[in-house]
């Protein structure tokens, strides 16, 4: 049986929870608590050195890297393919992937860290906070947990997060104008990278993402809140950061000014 | 119809060469000069996907009318759409090691290497034209960040600390490489992929821009599929290609590093 060490159904711990809900497949779960620092602890680290979730145990093999796991995920299990079998189409999702994790990803969880994940981790003890950050086994990772936790993001790097997220929501909105998915008439691993980015998007930047604005986003994000596996998936969220979801129920009152969470 | 868009085979732009050379693939090429921002030509192939991509600078493939950017995910293409040799592993795992393989080393070397390469050869090229010309064309590139990319080339005159940062950012990937080379004979495992290709391709000018991290005496594994890499007849067929004679010479920028610092 495969089992999957993640925390909530949110950006990269969402992605395989989300993909192996669409393909059918059980597993075992560890739920970690990335704001106690659950993934540095020595027992996940046997698992995986790097401290980084989501890790995937499958057999001898482990996987760490959230984006690649999901095309393990589709191409080693039986169930629905999530993955267009033209070479076209599925360059089209793997450059969207990309897009999405390297380019639009790091500036939104700038600002979420910011706003939301520092605050939260500050509520602990100081030296305990300082003692736990020197446990974390990448260095790149210690310098973003620093920035949070002592919120040392500086003006400069928040106001080009924000430029980032508007041209990028602005990108995306045009691209799903022209097609209901990520790559055309397909349901696919891109749409479910984009909605573990962008569940929030309407409350997290709702001057930017919403039903005036971004009436294809927000059909898109509805449409994939609709499925099955993703109503299973985010009913596994524990804290008020997966609860956001509920929004995009059809209906639903409009976002209110959200407090924090981004 | 098959047209591949591309410079002297280096970083970004071999990659395609060698899978095409080592498919057996017909294509007409279409040799252009970045460095004279030849890409920015009315008549070059480019979209929203190629403007946007985020390695900035690199070869464009054109299938039957689609564009293909991106040379991690051109590889793919070129694997999945072509016949010949599959150059994927037919093993789950092994497949997931190349995906895993191609990310990691298009968000670390990708851009590490592409600034060491640019400091040594490209910057020095720009800074000797007419500064004001340049300026100008610089000024006209879309999207911003790949306008910076080129504006930052030219700017880093004695920015030792950038180059010093580079260095410091290829410890770690290429420590893994080397752990896994130890390993296993290719990147993925025991069927040679495009994975090796990829590495290949950004590993290469290594030994020169880095000798003290990329050496025979410090990462031989890297030394000896350096080696290999180079007795291929697909990677020799994609080096005759260089016009200049000095291919490790040509760089762009290319990815830009993390930035949570």
């Amino acid at each position: 049986m495969v089992t999957l060490y993640h925390w909530e159904p949110n950006a990269n711990s969402g992605k395989p929870m989300l993909t192996l809900a669409e393909k059918g497949v059980a597993y075992e779960s560890h739920y970690l608590d990335l704001l106690k620092f659950d993934q540095h602890q020595p027992e996940y680290l046997r698992v995986n050195p790097d401290g980084t979730i989501p890790a995937m145990v499958d057999g001898d093999l482990v996987l760490t890297e959230s984006t690649p796991m999901m095309e393990y995920i589709d191409e080693a299990f039986e169930g629905p393919a999530l993955r267009p079998s033209d070479p076209h189409a599925r360059w089209q999702m793997r450059w969207w992937m990309r897009f999405f994790d390297a380019y639009f990803a790091p500036s939104l969880s700038m600002i979420g860290w910011s706003v939301f994940v520092g605050p939260a981790a500050r509520q602990r003890d100081p030296a305990e906070l300082r003692a736990a950050v020197e446990r974390i086994p990448l260095e790149s990772r210690r310098i973003a947990w620093r920035k949070a936790l002592f919120n040392e993001f500086s003006e400069e790097e928040l106001t080009e997060s924000r430029r980032r997220v508007a041209f990028a929501t602005g990108v995306l909105e045009a691209h799903l104008s022209k097609h209901p998915y990520i790559c055309g008439d397909a349901y696919s691993l891109g749409d479910i990278n984009g909605f573990n980015l962008g569940y929030a998007l309407p409350l997290s930047q709702p001057e930017r993402c919403n039903d005036e604005k971004t009436p294809h986003i927000m059909e898109w994000l509805r449409k994939i809140y609709e499925r099955p596996a993703t109503r299973a998936t985010w009913a596994k969220g524990r804290t008020q950061m997966a609860a956001r979801v509920g929004m995009l129920e059809r209906g639903a009152a409009g976002p209110k000014r959200d407090r924090g969470n981004a | 119809m098959l047209e591949l868009y591309h410079w002297e085979p280096n970083i970004f732009f071999l990659k395609p060469l060698v899978a095409l050379a080592e498919k057996g693939i017909e294509y007409t090429g279409h040799y252009f000069d970045p460095t004279n921002f030849e890409q920015f030509r009315p008549d070059f192939p480019a979209n929203r996907e190629s403007q946007l991509q985020l390695e900035r600078e690199g070869p464009v493939l054109v299938h039957d009318g689609a564009i293909i950017s991106s040379s991690f995910f051109m590889l793919e293409y070129i694997a999945e759409t072509f016949p010949g040799p599959t150059l994927l592993p037919a093993d789950p795992s092994e497949r997931y090691r190349m995906h895993a393989w191609g990310q990691i080393i298009a968000l670390t070397l990708g851009s590490a290497v592409a600034t060491l390469g640019c400091e040594r050869y490209l910057a020095p090229a720009l800074r000797s034209r007419a500064a004001a010309p340049l300026r100008a064309q610089i000024a006209t590139i879309e999207p911003l960040e790949r306008r910076s990319a080129w504006a930052a080339v030219v700017a880093a005159g004695d920015d030792e600390a950038a180059a010093r940062a580079a260095r410091d950012r290829l410890a770690l990937p290429v420590a893994r490489i080397e752990a896994a080379l130890g390993r296993s004979a290719w990147l993925a495992g025991s069927e040679y992929s495009i994975a090796d290709i990829d590495a290949f391709a950004m590993l290469d000018p290594l030994p020169s821009l880095a000798p003290a991290i990329v050496s025979q005496r410090s990462t031989p594994h890297i030394d000896a599929f350096l080696e290999r890499m180079h007795a291929r007849p697909a990677v020799r067929a994609a080096l005759a290609l260089s016009r200049t004679g000095r291919p490790a010479e040509a760089f762009v920028p290319g990815a830009e590093g993390s930035r949570w610092g």
